[in-house]
């Protein structure tokens, strides 16, 4: 597949890898993980997202749009996402950031292109990310693009949940410098019951990447009350891959919000918050355990 | 001269003497040297403090005035006052000759004035020997005062050293320091000439600080820091580091080193710090100056050595001058032996384009102030073709008014103590302003509101000739009425259409063209003193106040409000992240602009945090430079500003901040989002 879907390209980014990268969101993800930030990511489809509280009442969305998914009742804009066909001409016309389309398609050839005008400010250690969603479900297309990146010399990383057939990891691993793979949860009920999937695939696959030494950092996402008791036997679980692959434990936070309302997504967001310490424990559980841990900055 | 007061000195005293501009102003300054108030702050380890009521800069505004009348007289008073365009005097951006001053000291200078007098032969310059020599002797006098007062105050050290440099050049670091206090004390306010730099300080003081003992080496460097930092200056005292030799081999030192150290240490507020970057600098450098900057002290500005000298090669300087260029000011440079004028003449662009639109009349006060046309404008390139003619309009009245006060420099301003240091003003035998005595009497002309210009430019194609949302005289009723009536309009095109400082094509090379456009019209213009005009594309705080007398524009701007900052992207308007904004900028040739362009870059402290941030920062500095960057400015914010951010979001629109896997707008959080983020960057 020549053609990808992507929700987002993020600039100068210090958190998804080494140096200054450029992160590519791309959409669609198998697992529905209940805290996921990245909503807009979560179907494969483009779609609209509209933020009603930055709308100014111009109407100008109602007149563009062909399938009367906005409409005015009452002196108020609405949206009708049933009716949305997600052609972005009300993304364009509005005058304000009340809508955002996520989801714009691109050829192998026009993204790299896009991701290229970054390149003389990697310097040794940056590069691309492709991230989502899950990027290795659009398979065909992320391998074209970081086969591409990797001629021109640019250094690719893969942010990966992991659910994908093993056969996605090895068209993609000779063109990857780095595999940023999350760990949810050991527990397969628990894994299940948070996102949605059952976790042996991806214990799976992280096993293979470790045998065939490709480079990892492991990802733990820690949300409080949720799969903090996970941290041991993750723990465990790294402790039996190869030597050496670190571990960076992420704090969950809960700012993608209104990105759920705007979406119109049923809004899954833990209401807890996850502290500093939390972190900070559960980094020093991994470390007394002889796991090297990184901090995330 | 016993009738001059100093406190209370009338400036119409200056029309009793009788005497030429030189001779005057050596009797003020041989007057001031020996009368002046002088303080030593009991904490301070250097000398010191003078009070000399500022009554140069009186004597040069009063002598000066009168040529604003001849600009009033020559038919520029309009264009003047609506900030169209200005052009003046400059004596406000100078530097010594560094090097020179340290290796013959205060008094050997003096001796060197003294020898040059002894051999010459012609009447003129003989004169001018006799005359700066009186104040050099005096500058002696006002050394051996300071001793006293130095020893009074039980200051043994600093009274000692005062002694030796009455005698000889300085032999050790604190001596060289000293002398460079002493000297910036002489030039600012007794010669009334702007000292703007302290030269490359590493390189200066190197010979001194290799043979001092470590410890205190350091020590000396911040309490010398906190010192400059306690001189009167405007707008900040600045010094560099870096740069490179003929050879191209970098110049850094462990002095360099030290200095970062020292600037981190020291506090100062009122310091600026060029780092002058060459491929070859040690990645060291960059990782302290970036962690200083983190930490809050930000007045570093880099500046791309390879850029600037090839700048100042095109403009016609020799290759060992450019290469030994210096940074006054804010950014501007020159090569060694210029007589530094960044600051003559400035432009309004964003205003060429009001003009071209509007007959040549300033569209908020209806006076004709360019060039009449019909209106109509078929194409897009016969708009442009008329804005760049105004453009060429103003930048011949802003030389125009420049030239009228520098042919006049022998009636306003001479320089006796800073005309000394100049080895081509003692070659030649004459002031360096009265006499254009100097390698390079070079002039210059900055232009402001880049950014507002191309998107403004941007805007009209689009909407007027490719899109056809409105015809070019519905636009002209709309820019007219202020935008009152068409605020989605106007909010489409602030938000919408593409802006200058995102890497978008099609306004990069409206931005690339308007340069390439100045710079045929300034750089190489022949000035009144021998030399060229050169173009800078900054504008510091006068955005405001061109700003103010700029009626709306296209780019959604409104009446009045501020125009782009420097050579950067409209405020708020970049929204593609630092990388996006330097590739815009770094599409202008800035080797077209000696006088600088230059970039101002902000993150949220959370943006760029940890050792990768520090990685990032590096990164994209070195990415900026290899596209051909001029100088950037850096600013990493902290909690505090999030804070206030939050209570005025107007005035933060383009404040990054770090979500979570990405950095986002401040100003697109919701209040919500924007408190706990507040709030979590507290907890740290």
């Amino acid at each position: 597949m020549n053609k990808g879907i992507v929700s987002g390209i993020k600039r100068m980014e210090i958190h998804d890898g080494d140096g200054l990268r450029t992160t590519v969101f791309l959409k669609g993800c198998p697992l529905k993980c209940i805290w996921c930030h990245n909503p807009e990511s979560i179907s494969y489809e483009p779609e609209i997202g509209r933020f009603e509280e930055k709308c100014i009442s111009c109407g100008s969305c109602v007149r563009t749009c062909d399938t009367n998914a906005f409409f005015i009742k009452d002196g108020i804009v609405l949206f009708d996402k049933g009716k949305c066909t997600a052609c972005m001409q009300c993304e364009k016309i509005c005058p304000v950031f009340a809508i955002v389309g996520y989801g714009k398609e691109y050829s192998v050839d026009s993204l790299v292109e896009e991701l290229l005008t970054d390149k003389p400010f990697f310097g040794d250690k940056g590069g691309i990310t492709f991230s989502g969603g899950e990027c290795l479900t659009q398979t065909d297309f992320v391998v074209k693009c970081a086969k591409r990146l990797k001629e021109k010399g640019v250094g690719v990383y893969i942010d990966t949940c992991g659910y994908v057939k093993r056969d996605v990891f090895e068209k993609i691993m000779p063109y990857v410098d780095k595999f940023l793979y999350d760990l949810k949860a050991i527990d397969g009920d628990l894994h299940k019951r948070l996102t949605g999937r059952d976790n042996a695939a991806i214990l799976d696959n992280m096993k293979f990447l470790s045998d065939k030494k490709c480079a990892i950092e492991i990802r733990f996402p820690l949300v409080k009350g949720y799969n903090d008791g996970e941290t041991e036997k993750i723990g465990e679980f790294i402790k039996r891959l190869n030597i050496g692959i670190p571990v960076k434990v992420l704090r969950y936070h809960d700012f993608a919000r209104s990105r759920y309302n705007a979406l119109q997504r049923r809004d899954t967001l833990p209401e807890g918050q996850t502290t500093a310490k939390d972190v900070v424990d559960a980094e020093e559980i991994l470390r007394n355990m002889g796991i090297i841990v990184i901090k995330d900055n | 001269m016993d009738t001059l007061q100093l406190k209370g000195y009338a400036l119409t005293k200056i029309d009793f003497i009788g005497k030429d501009v030189l001779s005057s102003d050596c009797d003020i300054i041989v007057f001031l040297l020996d009368n002046c108030e002088i303080t030593i702050d009991e904490n301070s380890v250097f000398f010191g403090t003078v009070n000399t009521a500022d009554i140069m800069q009186s004597v040069i505004l009063a002598r000066a005035r009168k040529f604003f009348d001849k600009i009033n007289e020559a038919g520029f008073k309009d264009g003047f006052d609506s900030l169209a365009y200005t052009g003046m005097a400059d004596f406000s951006h100078t530097t010594t000759q560094w090097k020179d001053l340290l290796s013959l000291g205060i008094v050997g200078v003096r001796d060197r004035i003294a020898e040059y007098e002894q051999n010459a032969t012609d009447p003129a310059k003989r004169r001018f020997y006799s005359e700066i020599l009186r104040v050099w002797n005096a500058s002696l006098r006002f050394l051996r005062r300071a001793e006293d007062i130095a020893a009074n105050a039980g200051k043994n050290k600093m009274s000692n050293s005062l002694k030796h440099l009455v005698k000889r050049r300085p032999l050790t670091l604190y001596e060289a320091m000293q002398t460079i206090i002493v000297y910036y004390n002489l030039q600012m306010f007794f010669d009334g000439t702007f000292l703007r730099t302290l030269g490359r300080i590493d390189s200066l003081l190197y010979p001194f600080y290799k043979d001092e003992d470590k410890e205190v080496a350091d020590s000396l460097l911040v309490s010398f820091l906190r010192e400059v930092d306690k001189l009167k200056a405007i707008a900040n005292i600045p010094f560099s580091i870096g740069g490179t030799d003929e050879a191209g081999l970098s110049l850094t030192n462990d002095l360099s080193i030290g200095l970062i150290d020292a600037y981190g240490k020291a506090g100062t507020h009122n310091t600026k710090f060029h780092i002058l970057y060459s491929e070859n600098m040690p990645d060291i450098i960059l990782k302290k100056a970036f962690s200083e900057i983190r930490a809050g002290n930000n007045s570093i500005v880099f500046m791309n050595d390879s850029v600037i000298i090839r700048a100042l090669l095109k403009i016609g300087e020799k290759y060992s001058d450019a290469v030994d260029y210096h940074v006054v000011g804010c950014y501007e440079c020159g090569g060694n032996g210029e007589l530094t004028c960044s600051c003559n003449g400035r432009i309004n662009i964003p205003k060429a384009l009001e003009v071209a639109l509007g007959g040549g009349k300033d569209a908020l006060t209806g006076k004709q102030i360019g060039l009449k046309n019909d209106g109509i404008f078929p194409t897009f390139e016969d708009l442009y073709t008329e804005f760049k003619r105004q453009l060429k309009c103003f930048v011949d009245c802003a030389a125009k008014c420049t030239d009228i006060f520098e042919k006049e420099y022998r009636n306003i301003h001479s320089a006796p103590i800073l005309s000394a240091t100049y080895q081509s003003a003692m070659d030649k035998g004459g002031d360096l302003y009265c006499d254009y005595t100097a390698v390079y009497n070079n002039s210059s002309i900055n232009a402001v509101g880049l950014g507002t210009a191309v998107d403004s430019l941007v805007a009209i194609k689009k909407a007027v000739y490719d899109d056809k949302v409105l015809s070019l005289d519905e636009l002209r009723r709309v820019l007219s009425e202020n935008w009152v009536n068409d605020e989605v309009l106007r909010l489409t095109i602030k938000n919408k259409y593409p802006k200058w400082g995102n890497g978008i094509a099609e306004a990069d090379k409206i931005g690339k063209r308007i340069v390439d456009d100045l710079s045929e019209m300034i750089n190489g213009r022949k000035n009144e003193k021998g030399g060229v005009y050169r173009l800078g594309m900054f504008s510091i705080d006068w955005r405001w106040y061109l700003g103010e007398k700029t009626a709306a524009s296209a780019d959604g701007r409104k009446n009045g409000d501020t125009l782009s900052q420097n050579s950067g992207a409209t405020f708020g308007a970049e929204k593609n992240s630092a990388t996006a904004h330097f590739r815009s900028v770094a599409s202008i040739d800035a080797e077209k602009t000696p006088n600088a362009t230059i970039v101002d870059i902000d993150f949220h402290s959370s943006a760029v945090e940890g050792k990768n941030g520090l990685d990032a920062l590096i990164s994209s500095l070195k990415g900026y430079f290899k596209s051909g960057g001029f100088a950037v400015h850096y600013n990493v914010l902290n909690t505090e500003m999030l804070k206030k951010a939050y209570l005025s979001p107007e005035k933060y629109p383009d404040l990054q901040v770090r979500l979570c896997g990405w950095n986002v707008l401040f100003s697109s959080l919701t209040k919500r989002e924007q408190e706990e983020f507040i709030m979590r960057s507290k907890k740290g």
